[in-house]
């Protein structure tokens, strides 16, 4: 699929833009702060209706627009996908309550009708690199998880629907931890939610195992060749509870577990033993005021050579199994969608070196539109240069090259 | 507010009307005043009105629904079927049941739904008076009718757990698609929810 154009107001620097993109490479060229990463930014949020960079919509809406009477940010789009067409809008706007707040109102409309954020899944897929993406391998398990959320999410609705339950399951199961800790009542109410965190987060659980092996096996060769043959890489899914082999996973690094026996398990035999997890765990839970086993505990980590990458990697090492993802991303999500993704990168050649970036730039040929952005151009060598289209971005203005 | 320009009497209405649901200070000020233009007898009616629903009206000591007198006239109807009983968050759900003219049992209304987030829990709801009134055995059918959203649901399935060792028969109202409604724009979880809960013909 490629974006045939882009309309924004309001959005970020830019007051008013309409730009028509064909299906090839778009390099855009500027200074820091005229607007490039926020062009990236508008494109991955019409694909999932959520930034990538803030989860504050209102710091979307330009920063004059918020002082006028209606603040408003708009955005459209409209998507080629091989046999037909869609357009996407998405409208933010921020009222003036009665009593001096503000709210802010967000449509999202799929080809003229008005729908849910998650019916967004599927129209427009998009995989975004950016400079900070480092932090998925060096920072909190959250962000981790997080990214195995979005990536699922974009593909399939049974994922989001499951995890919404999860996560409404575990706030009620939390608030009424606490409450039977503070002030007593009947346990037995703590059942019923169980019963819903055990399917939803075992279905949870088996996506993301699926998802993490797929992405394994892509990024292991990506990150082979990007390192010029030096190392592999392995990508390891920890379940906070792990049905097919006991919990206690506690390794130490540079010793790996023992390969995962892939037996298939019956879901009443998963069910069974997570919720007898979950009744086990109650009195300590109660005692705690939270559930201390599921999925949002689940942890994801990247070994290279028998190391580590988040805790023991360099910066420049992390760079690399963070590029290796974000490759093995695009790779998973052609395989699953049988469309190839938009692919944003933002700064990404400045951080690799000659052989590096010689590699990623041939590897875009495959893929139906990039958008990069860059402030030197001189790091893209004629050849690809001729192919690509040329922006030039300045103070939240786009001209052509 | 302009409240300085204006009698206190006026202000302690506009105050009081803007603490119901629904009613904003704006819509407040404008019922204060549409009941002070010359519309005194409607005041004092309104008046009554209100001290009679407060005066008045309690819970009926079986059902938990509100009425003046207790026991209710429902639970206490000889043509009513005592021995199955209608569970339902809330009277107005009660009175959307009655509507349909088709039930000829009795209530439980539980004045909730289970939302720990919200800080509801079992001990607020009229939950033990209903364990209570099965054990003391005249019951043999309880219809779960809890709303279809997401606290409904988990009532009801603690609710399931409680009286099950009872040994009512414990049914859960029907789920599925509205009349008047179309298939293609049935979001996907009723639709689900229509099929699970599909019958034999």
């Amino acid at each position: 699929m490629h974006i045939r154009s882009l309309s924004l107001r309001q959005f970020r620097t830019y007051n008013r833009l309409e730009l028509d993109l064909p299906a090839s490479p778009v390099l855009l060229l500027g200074a820091n702060a005229q607007g490039k990463t926020s062009l990236l930014e508008a494109i991955a949020y019409l694909a999932v209706g959520r930034s990538p960079l803030t989860n504050t919509d209102q710091h979307l809406i330009h920063w004059r627009a918020v002082e006028s009477a209606m603040p408003f940010a708009h955005l459209k789009t409209e998507v080629i996908h091989r046999n037909h067409a869609d357009l996407i809008e998405i409208a933010l706007e921020q009222k003036t309550l009665a009593n001096g707040g503000t709210r802010l109102e967000k449509q999202i409309k799929l080809n003229q009708h008005t729908i849910r954020q998650m019916d967004l899944a599927g129209h427009l897929n998009v995989v975004v690199f950016l400079p900070e993406d480092v932090e998925l391998v060096s920072g909190a398990p959250s962000g981790r998880r997080r990214f195995l959320d979005d990536l699922l999410s974009q593909v399939y609705p049974a994922y989001v629907e499951s995890l919404g339950e999860y996560q409404t399951a575990l706030s009620r199961r939390n608030a009424l931890l606490r409450h039977l800790r503070d002030f007593g009542g009947d346990a037995a109410q703590l059942a019923p939610l169980e019963e819903t965190l055990v399917q939803t987060g075992v279905t949870l659980s088996l996506y993301r195992r699926r998802v993490v092996k797929a992405l394994a096996f892509y990024a292991d060769r990506l990150h082979h060749d990007l390192t010029g043959g030096a190392a592999w890489l392995q990508i390891q899914y920890q379940p906070n509870f792990d049905p097919l082999r006991p919990p206690a996973v506690d390794y130490q690094i540079g010793l790996l577990p023992e390969t995962e026996s892939e037996s298939p398990v019956d879901l009443d035999t998963l069910y069974e033993a997570y919720r007898k997890t979950l009744h086990a765990q109650r009195r300590i839970e109660i005692d705690r005021g939270m559930t201390l086993t599921g999925p949002h505990r689940d942890e994801l980590r990247f070994i290279s050579d028998g190391v580590d990458m988040g805790t023991f990697g360099s910066r420049g090492q992390q760079r690399t199994v963070v590029l290796a993802l974000r490759l093995a991303e695009l790779r998973w999500l052609e395989q699953e969608t049988r469309e190839s993704p938009v692919l944003l990168l933002d700064e990404v050649l400045a951080e690799l070196d000659r052989a590096r970036r010689t590699y990623l730039l041939n590897l875009l040929g495959n893929v139906e539109q990039t958008i990069l952005c860059t402030t030197d151009v001189e790091m893209f060598p004629e050849s690809f240069r001729e192919k690509t289209l040329l922006l030039e971005v300045a103070e939240g203005i786009i001209r052509r090259k | 507010m302009y409240t300085a320009a204006l009698p206190a009497s006026v202000v302690e209405l506009t105050e009081t009307l803007s603490a119901l649901p629904g009613i904003g200070p704006k819509t407040a000020s404008r019922l204060a005043f549409f009941l002070l233009r010359g519309k005194s007898e409607l005041a004092l009616r309104l008046a009554e009105a209100l001290k009679g629903l407060v005066e008045r009206t309690r819970f009926c000591s079986i059902c938990y629904n509100v009425t003046e007198a207790d026991p209710c006239p429902i639970c206490t109807n000889p043509a009513r079927n005592q021995r199955m009983v209608c569970v339902v968050e809330e009277p107005l759900d009660l009175l959307a049941l009655e509507r349909t003219d088709q039930y000829h049992g009795v209530y439980h209304v539980l004045h909730g739904a289970l939302s720990p987030m919200e800080g509801v829990f079992a001990e607020d709801l009229r939950i033990n008076e209903l364990e209570a009134r099965i054990r003391r055995g005249d019951v043999e059918e309880v219809i779960l009718a809890t709303n279809p959203t997401s606290e409904g649901d988990y009532t009801a399935a603690y609710l399931l757990q409680r009286l099950k060792p009872l040994g009512v028969r414990i049914t859960r109202l029907g789920r599925g698609l509205p009349m008047g409604g179309d298939l293609e724009y049935a979001d996907a979880v009723t639709l689900m929810r229509a099929l699970e809960s599909r019958q034999e013909l």
